[in-house]
């Protein structure tokens, strides 16, 4: 249910960029989405279009781009993707890991006239 | 025409969450955010912790509810200060409702503001509160699969509380199950295997939590 809140949060972002570039229509909205992100993109993609009814965003389509998981081990240094839900570093093992992508919710840009 | 963005999503809660954990900080309040399913237990968690605790620690709640204020009068009996926050509907708090109520504390006389989120794994862990850490809380008669499935709570949080442990002779919790995925998901977090009821385990969550406020 978060997906309405965090698809009103959206359709501001892009009224209020829209309005500030004069658009009078928005056509495609593009976004990116961590994998660790829990968030169904269907469910998502029905409450930007609700959100968005009656606004110059109404039928903009919605094209979602999902980042994969890439870790930082803290121990090694190194970079790598995790495989499945295991997070421990493919080099040296260790579990002392940070994320550096798959967590971002992201507004790239906005396509309009 | 394509106009570049570039900006998160979560932008206006983020910016609140900045404002609520520099507030708290240059007060010294640690504010601690429990997550877990509806009726892992955390509100017997608040109880036992705050019979601990109060003696030696300022403690306040935000308790975080869909509706009514029953676990907020579960903890009237302490004589804190306590304030409900309810969702009417809505699966989450976020830093927007928490800076709210901050102003019903007096945060200078505050050590310790526990905050109990709405039931919900999923939600709760998307939205930053402008907590000092996160709690992950869970109970035996959920399963022993829930690290795996939720794997954002158990990345985020900085400790975790199996609760009902107690039960685990009734129920088909495996525990090796769930301490292996817990290990998988985040093998540098701190597990407690507690019974709020029975009191198993709650001494060491007691000390951790001194520690990790009182550094």
């Amino acid at each position: 249910m978060h997906e309405l809140r965090i698809a009103e949060d959206l359709s501001g972002i892009v009224l209020e960029a829209a309005s500030n570039e004069k658009l009078v229509k928005v056509t495609r909205v593009n976004i990116t989405f961590g994998q660790l992100v829990q968030i169904v993109p269907e469910i998502f993609g029905t409450a930007f279009t609700e959100s968005v009814r009656g606004t110059i965003a109404e039928g903009s389509e919605l094209n979602i781009e999902i980042v994969k998981v890439r870790m930082k081990c803290a121990n090694c240094g190194k970079e790598f993707r995790i495989r499945g839900n295991i997070f421990e570093c493919k080099h040296c093992g260790s579990t002392d890991l940070e994320i550096i992508k798959g967590k971002e919710m992201f507004v790239k840009s906005i396509e309009g006239e | 025409m394509e106009i570049r963005i570039m900006k998160n999503i979560l932008d206006r809660n983020q910016n609140k969450a900045d404002e609520v954990r520099s507030l708290l900080k240059s007060k010294n309040v640690n504010m601690i955010n429990l997550i877990s399913s509806p009726g892992a237990g955390k509100t017997t968690l608040l109880e036992r912790t705050c019979e601990r605790l109060m003696k030696s620690y300022r403690i306040g709640v935000i308790e975080g509810d869909v509706t009514t204020d029953r676990d907020a009068q579960r903890l009237k009996k302490y004589d804190i200060p306590i304030v409900v926050i309810n969702t009417e509907g809505g699966c989450h708090l976020d830093s927007h409702s928490i800076s709210k109520v901050l102003g019903y504390f007096d945060l200078d006389n505050l050590d310790i503001l526990f905050v109990e989120n709405v039931g919900n794994l999923i939600c709760p862990s998307q939205f930053d509160l402008g907590e000092t850490f996160k709690l992950a809380v869970v109970s035996t008669a959920e399963g022993d699969d829930k690290p795996a499935k939720y794997p954002m709570l158990f990345r985020e949080a900085a400790a975790a509380l199996l609760n009902k442990i107690d039960l685990i002779p009734y129920t088909n919790f495996n525990l090796e199950h769930f301490k292996n995925d817990l290990r998988n998901i985040n093998g540098q977090l701190p597990l407690f295997e507690i019974s709020c009821t029975r009191g198993d385990g709650l001494e060491e969550w007691f000390q951790w939590i001194m520690e990790k406020i009182c550094p």
